[in-house]
């Protein structure tokens, strides 16, 4: 068997052409090379988990997903597409659920729904429809029509994913989209990340928490310092090697 | 994009503050321009009723001596045009009625319109402060939080994932924005072309083409103050920021630089005080000056005998003092001429430097505009009173003509009412439209010129937005 560091990124996961695609790219803010030379392939079906400490670069990571910053050098790509080249085809393939979903807090989280599907192409889709979306979610039925500004940030999130799930993306980028939820609400959570993964959503997320890595993720990329410092698959190993190794990158 | 025309209308609607800042807005305007037309209307009637009782008197003036005829005078009103309603310009200060009378022009302007600013005639809120001043406040609290909000509260980032652009989603912002005053402002419009159309408060200079002209520049205005709000809002680091930049903004276009305009334009061009004007005048009356010589009268009677070969004067074909009455109203044009055309001269001079001004302040070039197309600028002024002095000096022509003519020096001569009826009454036409704007090339371009400029600026500021 290969070891991981002499495959090309884009054979790694499951061997099918990756909707997420990084080579060598990098961030540099000022002085701070907020990333340094990530090469990532992620396939469809793939639920690839970004490990490391705050500042370690998984938030730059996926505002180059998002075009939200320019490279300093290297490329990021979505289905094949140059992300600095081709904005809007490229999210247009792709949902985003930040830390803190964001809202507008006067309407109620159907009428956000509505919204935010309607920007991502999706305008056709009935109340009805959309609802079912939001109960999918996880979202209770009777809180649909409620105005956001009553909603816990569970309630938030669970909306956010039903943005993704109503925009049909072929690849989701989360940002610690679990970070203050209850335990019970992040197993939710992960729940519905497995069932995107399982219609063939590539996804990439980052995290701090091991644990739902380890559950969620098909792969684990450990960071630090902006570099992805090793890279493993949640099959090979149990929750401890996972703390273990992580531990051991971050005191080396 | 219509998704985000619709939500940014519907927000603003919703928004309890801002519906009541426009609905506040919004009614001001509506009795701004009805006070204003029921104003200008009665100014026209009492204008048309005292024109038709000083024609009456000056009919009626039975028999006379000519040139006290002359010395009864009448007087001349200027048409209020039928846009006056929305813009009283400058005829506050300058009057709008003047009276002609022998050997003198008198004072029709006693003050330049950009002396006053907003803050001094808030009293009598006009349609055009409203839209000058308060449609412009409104526009910035609509718009200073489209794109730092969202930035700030964090639904930048997930509107950009989803795909729109950010132009588009400024340009759906703006629309929806748009849409909103639109709820205000073109029921405002029509209700001031249906008062046009209806009760037309003065006479006919192309109303309806002025109408849409004003509408026009106005426009302009809204549409460069929304651009620039949103170019700022798509720079700034928070909303905070880009409401202070922006009430900045709005404070240094209609508080400071019109005041700074008065002082400049008054610097650079002085003008004379009304007394110091009306001193020299006299003095250049009582003496003449270098080239404008005092009618000489013994000069003028030696020349007449020997004109017509007769030793004395009751021996003239003419009446010795029609004509030197004639001589010396054209000595008095002369001096006329001479002060007011100086004077008139430096007010034009000095509107130039406010318009020159409006590159920091289009509120500048909008005002010019807007009493231009008004008809009550000091352009305007001046093309009247120009009109008006020559009725004059046409009046005198006839009253010394006849008082020559038809008697003989010495004759205790009467005039009948023949002579006060074959005398016109003043038919005064206001200049065009294409003479108004001929005027205003400056302004013009400069409003222009900040429109482009707005919407260049908002273009790029919102390609270059941070995501935050
Ligand atoms: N906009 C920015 N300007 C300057 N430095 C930044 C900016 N964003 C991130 N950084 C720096 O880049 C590094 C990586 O940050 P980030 O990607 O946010 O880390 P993480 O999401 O893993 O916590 C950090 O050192 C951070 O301070
Ligand atoms: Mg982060």
């Amino acid at each position: 068997m290969n070891t991981p560091e002499s495959r090309h990124p884009a054979e790694l996961g499951n061997g099918r052409a990756p909707l997420l695609e990084a080579r060598g790219l990098s961030k540099n803010y000022g002085a701070t090379r907020a990333l340094d030379s990530l090469d990532l392939a992620i396939a469809p079906g793939e639920v690839y988990c970004l490990l490391g400490p705050n500042g370690a670069g998984k938030t730059t990571t996926i505002n180059l997903f998002l075009g939200f910053v320019a490279p300093t050098s290297g490329q990021a790509f979505i289905a094949g597409l140059d992300v600095s080249a081709h904005d809007r085809e490229t999210k247009q393939r792709i949902a985003y659920i930040p830390e803190q979903v964001m809202l507008y807090r006067n309407l109620s989280g159907l009428e956000n729904l509505e919204y935010f599907a309607a920007l991502g192409g999706k305008g056709a889709l009935t109340p009805g429809r959309l609802t079912d979306i939001l109960v999918e979610a996880g979202l209770e039925r009777s809180a649909v029509d409620q105005r956001v500004s009553e909603y816990s940030k569970g309630m938030r999130q669970k909306v956010g994913i039903a943005i993704a799930i109503a925009k049909e993306a072929d690849a989701l980028l989360l940002d610690e989209p679990t970070s203050g939820l209850d335990p019970q609400a992040s197993n939710e959570f992960s729940e519905l990340i497995e069932r995107l993964k399982n219609r063939g959503v590539a996804v990439l997320m980052a995290t701090h928490d091991l644990f739902r890595a380890k559950e969620t993720g098909t792969r684990v990329g450990i960071m630090r310092y902006g570099r992805l410092v090793t890279e493993l698959g949640t099959e090979e190993i149990g929750h401890a090697d996972l703390e273990r190794i992580y531990l051991k990158h971050m005191h080396d | 994009m219509k998704h985000i025309v619709r939500k940014e209308f519907t927000d603003v609607l919703r928004d309890g503050r801002f519906r009541w800042c426009s609905v506040l807005v919004g009614a001001l305007l509506l009795v701004s321009l009805g006070h204003g037309w029921v104003q200008a209307r009665s100014a026209q009637q009492e204008h048309a009723a005292a024109q038709a009782t000083a024609r009456d008197h000056w009919e009626s003036q039975g028999e006379k001596n000519p040139h006290s005829a002359a010395h009864y005078g009448i007087y001349a009103f200027k048409p209020r045009l039928a846009l006056s309603f929305v813009d009283e310009g400058v005829d506050p200060y300058t009057g709008t009625s003047v009276w002609l009378e022998a050997h003198r022009q008198n004072d029709f302007l006693l003050r330049p319109a950009q002396d006053a600013t907003a803050a001094q005639r808030i009293g009598a809120l006009t349609a055009a402060q409203v839209l000058q001043h308060l449609v412009p406040l409104l526009i910035i609290l609509l718009t200073f939080g489209a794109l730092a909000g969202e930035r700030e509260r964090g639904t930048l980032r997930q509107l950009l994932a989803t795909g729109i652009g950010r132009r588009e989603l400024a340009l759906g912002k703006a629309l929806g924005i748009a849409g909103a005053l639109a709820l205000l402002l073109v029921p405002a419009a029509l209700v001031g072309a249906a008062a046009l159309v209806v009760g037309s408060p003065g006479p006919a200079a192309s109303p309806l083409a002025r109408g849409v002209v004003l509408a026009g520049v106005y426009l302009a205005y809204f549409t460069a103050f929304l651009a620039l709000s949103l170019a700022v809002s798509a720079w700034a680091r928070s909303a905070r920021t880009a409401l202070v930049i922006l009430l900045g903004v709005w404070v240094v276009n209609g508080l400071v630089a019109p005041r700074v305009a008065v002082d400049l334009s008054k610097w650079l061009h002085p003008t004379p005080s009304a007394l110091e004007f009306a001193r020299n005048v006299e003095r250049e009356m009582a003496a003449g000056v270098e080239g404008i010589p005092r009618p000489d009268r013994p000069a003028l009677t030696e020349q007449l005998l020997a004109e017509h070969g007769v030793e004395r004067v009751e021996d003239l074909p003419v009446n010795e003092v029609g004509v030197y009455l004639q001589e010396s109203e054209e000595f008095g044009n002369r001096i006329f001429d001479r002060n007011y055309g100086a004077l008139w001269d430096t007010f034009e001079r000095q509107g130039v430097v406010h318009e020159a001004l409006a590159v920091v302040a289009p509120l500048l070039a909008v005002r010019t505009l807007s009493m231009g197309l008004a008809g009550t600028d000091v352009e305007q002024h001046r093309h009247f009173a120009t009109a008006a002095e020559a009725y004059r000096r046409d009046l005198m022509r006839r009253m010394n003509g006849d008082l020559a003519e038809n008697s003989r020096t010495g004759d205790t001569y009467l005039a009948g009412p023949e002579l006060w009826e074959e005398t016109p009454p003043l038919e005064y036409a206001a200049p065009t439209l294409g003479w108004v704007l001929g005027n205003r090339i400056l302004s013009i371009l400069v409003l222009g010129t900040w429109l482009v400029g707005a919407v260049l600026a908002a273009a790029a500021r919102v390609r270059q937005a941070e995501v935050g």
